[in-house]
């Protein structure tokens, strides 16, 4: 009975210690958010890596359109001239790692196989080119919609980081 | 045949084909297309129009019309830095490859059996707005129809990085001169 009690106070104290005070686990998880005010998005860049076109533009659309849904106010499109006078503007350059196109009417009947993928490397830049955050995304379709759809998943997923990590006011 | 029963005759005859008049008429509008428009889906890039919403193309005028309903989007020939359709974009990554694929099935019947690959056809947008951003839009349209709207963009000041001489070319590569021999 003893020997019961022991482990129940050891195992309660141990998943106390784990999950900790919320907030200060929540404080200790979230980056500190760089300033950012604009951003601007490069089209997406497939030398290595041969993509079609319509591929290219719609990871470029999807992009632009949940940078927006994400709450940037100013998001610019690449060769902008109003991009030149925001202050705290980040670039944001996306190039393809790998490619792979599936195939919509093989995932409807398999359900396994068919899977459409695209890996990329985002690099957030300020106005000079320093990186000021690297990360590489994968956006996948597996079971429902079509091939662009992994370019829907990729922007939204990149849209998050950025969320994460820019703010209009710095460090909140 | 008395009056009557004509008459009852007549009645029953009209009420079982008129659900098939009804149809037929009520299908006639939406057939209507106007000449040298196609229609087609809006998969994303129109500033004002939701993705993947059908509607009519046009180009005249040295612009590019897509209407649907009330909406309507414009974009000027001029301003297109690139126009491709889904076969160059093809031809751009299989290249040769992709033609070995076609030519190694026998009686040129590999041709035959990539139409059933794909009923539809894309075509792909670059163009620069006022402030110079740059816009992607992406049209999915009938087989066919994509290097049509292409030839006719062409002819009205839009550019292309995908020549027709370019995608000539690369159909009639070596391996294809070989097969033909």
């Amino acid at each position: 009975m003893k020997k019961i009690l022991w482990t129940v106070m050891v195992a309660a104290t141990l998943l106390t210690q784990l999950a900790g005070p919320p907030a200060l686990r929540a404080q200790e998880s979230k980056p500190v958010k760089i300033k950012a005010s604009a951003i601007k998005v490069e089209m997406i860049q497939s030398d290595e890596i041969k993509l079609p076109a319509e591929f290219q533009i719609s990871l470029y659309e999807d992009l632009i359109q949940q940078l927006q849904k994400k709450g940037f106010a100013q998001v610019y499109r690449q060769g902008d001239r109003n991009a030149e006078k925001a202050a705290d503007l980040v670039v944001l350059h996306s190039t393809v790692l790998g490619f792979k196109k599936g195939n919509e009417e093989l995932r409807e009947v398999t359900t396994v196989a068919g899977a459409t993928s695209i890996r990329m490397h985002c690099t957030f830049s300020d106005k000079d080119g320093k990186a000021l955050l690297v990360a590489d995304v994968t956006g996948k379709v597996r079971f429902l919609g079509g091939n662009l759809r992994a370019t829907y998943d990729f922007a939204k997923r990149t849209a998050q980081i950025a969320h994460d990590h820019f703010s209009p006011v710095a460090g909140t | 045949m008395s009056v009557g029963r004509k008459r009852i005759w007549i009645a029953g005859l009209s009420v079982v084909i008129s659900p098939f008049v009804s149809a037929s008429l009520a299908q006639e509008p939406a057939r209507a297309v106007p000449e040298g428009s196609v229609k087609v889906v809006q998969i994303t890039g129109l500033t004002g129009i939701k993705k993947n919403t059908g509607g009519i193309l046009v180009v005249e005028s040295g612009s590019l019309r897509f209407s649907h309903a009330e909406m309507k989007a414009e974009v000027a020939t001029a301003s297109m830095e690139d126009v491709i359709t889904g076969a160059d974009s093809q031809r751009v990554i299989h290249g040769t490859l992709g033609s070995i694929g076609l030519l190694a099935a026998p009686y040129g019947s590999g041709r035959f059996l990539s139409l059933f690959r794909s009923k539809l056809d894309t075509l792909t947008l670059k163009y620069r707005d006022a402030n110079g951003g740059l816009h992607g839009v992406i049209f999915r349209m009938p087989l066919g129809k994509a290097e049509v709207i292409k030839k006719e963009l062409l002819a009205q000041g839009a550019r292309t990085t995908v020549p027709e001489e370019a995608a000539n070319a690369s159909a009639q590569s070596p391996t294809a001169k070989e097969q033909k021999q």
